[in-house]
């Protein structure tokens, strides 16, 4: 008897709570999409941010393209800075102090809050060495932030596919760089490339990092890296924390999680398709 | 001899790139120390005393960050329970009660509310959950540390979930058979045999998401409320995050105020190193003993 209580006990708790979670999930998405869906059309889209004060009216055109720039960016800096590093940890880490000191950073900065690289970019780029908010100060920032993501993920693709490679090739006599540029890195091209986007996705959507070394609430798109930008989730941010217009906050947020799962779901499904094969 | 030119320049750049990563954290280690150190020798122990409140712009500016602190610990204590209690259950059920294909359906949705920015969190948080404390609580603002613990919970949701899940399986090719073979239920095998071997596991993706949620700015700072006092469930309340987010625009550079901001990160990132630094060693351990 005190079993059979127990079994379904169990299963009654666990139902629940895994059907909670469920419908959690489900709810996020359906709230933002039912509400945003309101003011999504095409002129939200390709119009400039209008009405008093700034953001009741219009679209949010320069803020799209803004936050398009940005993670183009600083996917582009981190993305070497991070593919780069991983190389380096995969196939020339020698097990000494560089080595040591080059996964030490990287664990460090996968830990570092986004906060973190907001203030210190903030203090040090735009006091320190006088650069205006930018931009590039902002996409360096952002950049800073993806580099763990990148290297940590590049890091296990190399690992996996690469090695076996790289022992061929030497054992060919070729140089590790020419089996890096002519072997390892056209094998491992989408899945990397499809890592940095997952980073150029996730920079995309941080405000933190780019609040005050580059984001603000009026600007054109910009045409130079030292033009101050318009970023989706800061619009966000500004049009829900001063309370203008919530009707566009739901708009803006459909458009951003929208674009931002897009780029996700092309990732896993190029990473599910070459799983199969 | 352009192979070996062109063979000189990727390698340049690859030790570049190692070299400029290792270069920016020692950047921001040695920034962060230099900068904290005017307000660690002119304030000292007074930022860590619990008398001493955050009052920075007033006539006597004072900096008390032990309120900061403990909001910062208890809303992501909240949240990792909260994570820790559903996203078990859930990772359970999932992998129990459901087809294997429905399951890994629901995974890999629940998967993608990883990628949602944490802005959206707190959007919904305050449109939500905010706005039904407010009206079924009787409360003046509904902004409060249990809304943050909560917002943040669901965040980490995903990140517990597959981490329970990677383990459950594991646990259950070693545990299952021969325990239905000897004719226990699924259920107390689940109970008796699986939980208990996986609890290492989840102590240490436990901690990790802990340390996640630590460092978590905008979705707290949306909810919270954002007043430096000691936190209380249904109050207001302040994370060190939340508080450089929304101060540090306003403040002169060199400033004793910003020295302090830069303090306050200072201890963040140590309470990070020791949260993350157990689930690193809890893990070690969990891959020595099984092999």
């Amino acid at each position: 008897m005190r079993t059979k209580l127990q079994k379904f006990f169990t299963r009654l708790i666990l139902s629940i709570l895994g059907l909670c979670v469920i419908v959690i999930t489900l709810f996020l998405f359906l709230y933002v999409f039912r509400k945003g869906k309101k003011v999504f059309s095409l002129s939200f889209l390709l119009d400039k941010p209008a009405g008093v004060p700034l953001g009741t009216a219009g679209g949010i055109y320069p803020a799209l393209m803004g936050s398009i720039y940005l993670g183009a960016l600083s996917a582009l800096i981190g993305g070497i800075l991070g593919i780069g590093a991983a190389i380096y940890l995969v196939f020339y880490s020698t097990g000494k102090r560089f080595s040591i000191l080059v996964n030490m950073a990287i664990t460090g900065l996968s830990g570092i809050p986004s906060i973190l690289f907001g203030l210190v970019g903030y203090t040090l780029l735009i006091y320190r060495f006088g650069l205006s908010r930018s931009l590039l100060c902002s996409s360096l920032c952002v950049a800073a932030m993806i580099i763990p993501f990148v290297a940590i993920r590049a890091k296990k693709i190399l690992d996996e596919k690469g090695r076996e490679y790289m022992k061929t090739s030497l054992s060919l006599g070729l140089s590790r760089e020419y089996a890096l540029r002519k072997m390892i890195l056209p094998a491992c091209f989408v899945e990397l490339l499809g890592t940095v986007a997952l980073g150029m996705a996730y920079g995309m959507g941080a405000v933190a990092p780019i609040l005050y070394t580059g984001a603000v609430m009026q600007a054109d798109v910009p045409h130079s890296l030292s033009d101050p930008f318009m970023s989706l989730p800061y619009h966000l941010y500004i049009l829900v924390n001063n309370g203008f217009s919530l009707d566009y906050a739901y708009g803006t947020a459909f458009v951003l999680m929208l674009f931002l799962l897009i780029i996700q779901l092309i990732c896993k499904f190029i990473t599910y398709l070459r799983k199969d094969n | 001899m352009f192979k070996k030119l062109s063979d000189k320049f990727s390698k340049g750049i690859i030790y570049l790139a190692a070299f400029l990563v290792m270069a920016l954290m020692a950047v921001m280690l040695i920034h962060i120390v230099k900068e904290s150190i005017p307000a660690i020798s002119q304030l000292g122990f007074k930022m860590f005393l619990p008398s001493t409140e955050w009052r920075p712009v007033s006539q006597k500016p004072q900096y008390g960050l032990l309120p900061a602190i403990a909001g910062t610990l208890y809303v992501s204590a909240i949240a990792v329970v909260l994570a820790l209690i559903f996203g078990v259950a859930c990772a359970c059920f999932l992998d129990y009660y459901l087809p294997k294909k429905v399951a890994s359906v629901f995974l890999a949705f629940i998967d993608l509310v990883a990628g949602i920015p944490s802005v959206i969190f707190g959007f919904i948080g305050l449109t939500v959950l905010v706005k039904a404390f407010a009206t079924h609580l009787h409360m003046a603002a509904g902004q409060c540390i249990l809304a943050a613990g909560i917002v943040l919970g669901i965040m980490l949701l995903p990140f517990v979930i597959s981490t329970c899940h990677e383990s459950l399986q594991t646990a259950r090719k070693t545990y299952e058979f021969s325990a239905i073979t000897l004719g226990f239920s699924r259920e107390f095998t689940l109970l008796h045999f699986i939980l208990p071997a996986i609890r290492p596991g989840i102590i240490a993706g436990a901690m990790m998401a802990f340390g996640r949620a630590l460092g978590e700015t905008m979705a707290v700072m949306m909810v919270i409320g954002n007043s430096p006092i000691y936190p209380k469930l249904l109050g207001r309340g302040q994370t060190l995050p939340a508080l450089t987010a929304l101060e540090m625009g306003s403040i002169e550079y060199g400033s004793l105020h910003l020295s302090v901001l830069y303090v306050a990160n200072a201890v963040l990132l140590v309470i990070l190193f020791i949260v993350l630094g157990i689930s690193y060693l809890l893990k070690r351990r969990l891959a020595t003993h099984e092999n």
